[in-house]
């Protein structure tokens, strides 16, 4: 079942719209993280979904009904809010403000008995305060603090539930256990969930479902290896960053790699032909320059592969342990001729990437420009039996084809060719 | 923490209930130095008005009658009436601003209210019309300021607040106009925004009965979303609460509770800032609890202060309510250091 669907979403505060457009679909079960820089507008659509932006433009649907055309009542019913803070004047004791959770269900000469207490009790039990429930709400830790919130959260028993930023302040056990407990509800019951973070690692591993914000419009939406890449991250938050995928869990991480200013992109686009390793930093430091980097052909489990997989770079990609194929050849022909420049990384050539040579020898003859890492070399990685050197020697002669010795000159290089 | 009632909530109402009946028979007794009518008589006066019983009783004398009946049993009744109807506006008042220094007068309906009274009282006209006159003053005051404080049809706290400042300064500007100008009257206009129960008639005590029950009722059912809005305005929304009907359903009965009261008392202070408080520190936040609470402490505050003003010789019941209840707020409030509730 569809809980929410927002289609052309715009709004905001006074003047000038946050959101710019939103088309989003939640289904119940769904887990969705929310990601982007500060003022992306992820809290902006928090306050859109559970109905709470002065101006809103576009569709909001909560089970397929309009949310203006439904009572405060009936969205609480659906939708629950975790904020990040909340500040609550007088001293409550936990269980009155866990039993707030319960006012979309109560008439107005209803009070907080049977079914009710029972849902507040439950509620306190799942997040552990059972034992508090009489202590004054002013009195709590942070992270009990953000339980009871929780706890009220859900003795509402909604189909939906937004936690905005709702474990930015707690510490990494107390976020471990809030998120968990919404992982568990996520997957027993089929509660829906969206998640706003500021922490891309927690929401990677928790969401089966990533949307990057932008100011104010959806930039990539997907699982979050599709999302999370380095690409994605360098164009949103200008940050360098290296996606890796924890082994034991299967769940990505973002290391960040910011060294000093970021670069601005180059529009220039650098085939590397590389393997084994020897295109690895290369890869990265033109990544950084602000190159836009394609790569092939690569065999699906060289170390050069995961690499540019981790960078988000496009690579034509052969089957593992197995000879280049003419068709692989042909697609990487086209991909060089796409490029800027054709850097030749200092690869040990064997008979199974020789036609990756014999490409960048077709390309050098029809024009394209070529830089050789490390000529010297050449000689000790050719496992061709001569034909690598052969070939290597014919290309240095081409004028369109520059030697680098030093891999650390290739960006002095590149400038002066480009 | 403070807050000793607060498990026993209906235990701290039923005690301040007895205290409410104990002092409201103590008043009864207390009367000028002229006049002394010993206790079992004035009880039995009281009970020979009921049905029922009331026939079983000994006849009294026709001016003990009219003493106890036509001057010391509507002040008494006014003194509830006026003491719970100002104390539940204050809660609300406090509860809808999240502030504690929101009291019944905040939007400006005293001053409203003196001004109408004073013109009453300039012209001259009878005491009739000085009510009505101050009642109509008090509440369009309330309507300005209302109105100033709605930003982009929401009302808007810091506004609504600053504006009833702002109206209320206006109005008290107009007010020391007419005194500064009149000669007569100048005494009648003091004595009017000093406030007390001393003109207490029965028509009165029948008008305020009504108005004041359903209104605190009002107060009373808008008790959790009163509790809801502690979270704050955008976080009562998404927990189900239409928080700006509420505020306004909210506001006009605590304006109406307040400018009804104003209109036959004059203004009457601390009431309805001090006692909320301390029925909050005695039950705690939990309105459904600090609503009745407020109510008969409000009662038994203000009945045992007119009842000191008696026997002190009938000055203005708002000096005594300052001069007790601002100790026993100081009081409260060191004896809770830190934990005053809000």
């Amino acid at each position: 079942m569809v809980i929410l669907e927002t289609v052309g979403l715009k709004g905001g505060y006074n003047g000038e719209n946050v959101l710019k457009g939103i088309d989003l679909r939640l289904e119940s079960g769904g887990f969705l993280g929310v990601i982007g820089p500060n003022g992306c507008g992820k809290s902006t659509l928090v306050k859109a979904i559970s109905g709470v932006l002065p101006r809103v433009y576009g569709d909001v649907r909560l089970k397929d009904e309009l949310i203006s055309d439904m009572s405060r009542k009936e969205i609480a019913k659906v939708v629950a809010v975790v904020p990040q803070k909340a500040y609550i004047s007088f001293p409550f004791s936990v269980e009155e403000v866990v039993s707030m959770g319960r006012t979309p269900h109560l008439g107005r000469f209803e009070s907080v008995v049977g079914e009710h207490a029972v849902k507040v009790e439950g509620s306190l039990e799942a997040v552990g305060l059972s034992e508090m429930a009489d202590r004054n709400v002013r009195d709590l830790s942070g992270g009990e603090f953000q339980r009871v919130l929780l706890a009220r959260a859900l003795a509402q028993e909604p189909e939906l539930i937004l936690l905005d930023e709702a474990t930015s302040h707690l510490d990494i056990g107390h976020k471990l256990d809030v998120l968990g407990l919404v992982s568990r509800l996520n997957k027993k019951e089929g509660l829906a969930v969206i998640t706003v973070h500021h922490n891309l690692n927690l929401a990677a591993r928790f969401c089966n479902e990533v949307m990057l914000m932008d100011q104010g419009e959806i930039h990539a939406i997907g699982r979050p290896e599709e999302v999370i890449t380095p690409n994605h991250l360098r164009a949103v938050y200008g940050v360098e960053a290296e996606v890796n995928k924890d082994v034991r869990n299967g769940s990505l991480y973002v290391v960040p790699l910011i060294k000093g200013d970021h670069k601005t992109p180059k529009n220039k686009v650098v085939h590397v032909v590389g393997g084994g390793g020897s295109a690895e930093e290369m890869m990265k430091e033109l990544i950084e320059e602000g190159y836009e980097v394609t790569t092939g052909v690569l065999n699906a489990m060289d170390s050069d592969l995961k690499a540019a997989r981790f960078m988000s770079i496009e690579a034509v990609i052969e089957s593992p342990f197995s000879e280049i194929s003419p068709l692989k050849m042909k697609e990487n022909i086209s991909k060089m001729k796409e490029a800027d420049v054709i850097v030749v990384a200092p690869f040990p050539i064997g008979p199974g990437n020789l036609r990756n040579l014999k490409s960048v020898e077709v390309c050098a003859k029809e024009g394209s420009r070529v830089i050789l890492i490390k000529d010297g070399d050449v000689g000790a990685r050719d496992y061709t039996e001569g034909e690598a050197v052969a070939i290597w020697g014919m290309l240095k002669n081409i004028d369109n084809v520059k030697i680098c010795d030093e891999p650390s000159d290739l960006n002095e290089l590149l400038e002066k060719i480009l | 923490m403070g807050a000793p009632f607060r498990e026993h909530p209906k235990l701290c109402f039923t005690l301040l209930a007895l205290g409410l009946v104990l002092v409201m028979v103590a008043s009864l007794t207390v009367g000028s130095k002229a006049v002394n009518i010993p206790v079992e008589r004035v009880v039995g006066i009281v009970l020979s008005r009921l049905p029922l019983i009331g026939r079983k009783m000994p006849e009294y004398s026709d001016k003990d009658i009219s003493i106890i009946i036509l001057v010391r049993l509507p002040r008494l009744l006014m003194g509830v009436l006026v003491g719970a109807g100002l104390s539940v506006s204050g809660s609300s008042m406090q509860g809808i601003f999240r502030n504690p220094l929101a009291s019944p007068y905040i939007l400006g309906f005293s001053a409203g209210g003196a001004l109408g009274a004073s013109i009453a009282i300039v012209l001259g006209l009878g005491l009739f019309w000085l009510p009505i006159f101050a009642f109509i003053l008090g509440m369009s005051t309330a309507f300005l300021v209302f109105f100033l404080g709605r930003v982009n049809g929401r009302i808007d706290t810091p506004s609504l607040l600053l504006a009833g400042i702002a109206v209320g300064s206006f109005m008290g500007a107009l007010t020391s106009y007419i005194k500064f100008m009149s000669h007569r009257g100048l005494q009648d206009i003091v004595f009017w925004i000093m406030g007390g129960l001393h003109g207490s008639m029965w028509s009165h005590v029948f008008i305020l009965i009504p108005l004041i029950s359903v209104s605190s009722a009002i107060v009373l059912f808008f008790s959790r979303e009163l509790n809801v809005l502690q979270t704050g305005e955008e976080s009562a929304s998404q927990l189900g609460v239409e928080v700006q009907r509420s505020k306004v359903i909210l506001l006009c009965v605590s304006s109406l509770l307040a400018s009804a009261v104003v209109a036959f008392t004059g203004v009457i202070g601390f009431v309805g800032l001090i006692m909320p408080h301390s029925a909050r520190l005695l039950v705690g936040p939990n309105h459904r609890h600090l609503i009745p609470t407020s109510a008969v402490l409000g009662a038994l505050f203000l009945v045992g202060c007119d009842t000191l003003v008696r026997l002190m010789g009938n000055m203005p019941v708002g000096i005594v309510t300052g001069l007790f209840g601002a100790p026993f707020f100081i009081y409260l409030l060191v004896k809770n250091r830190g934990d005053t509730g809000w």
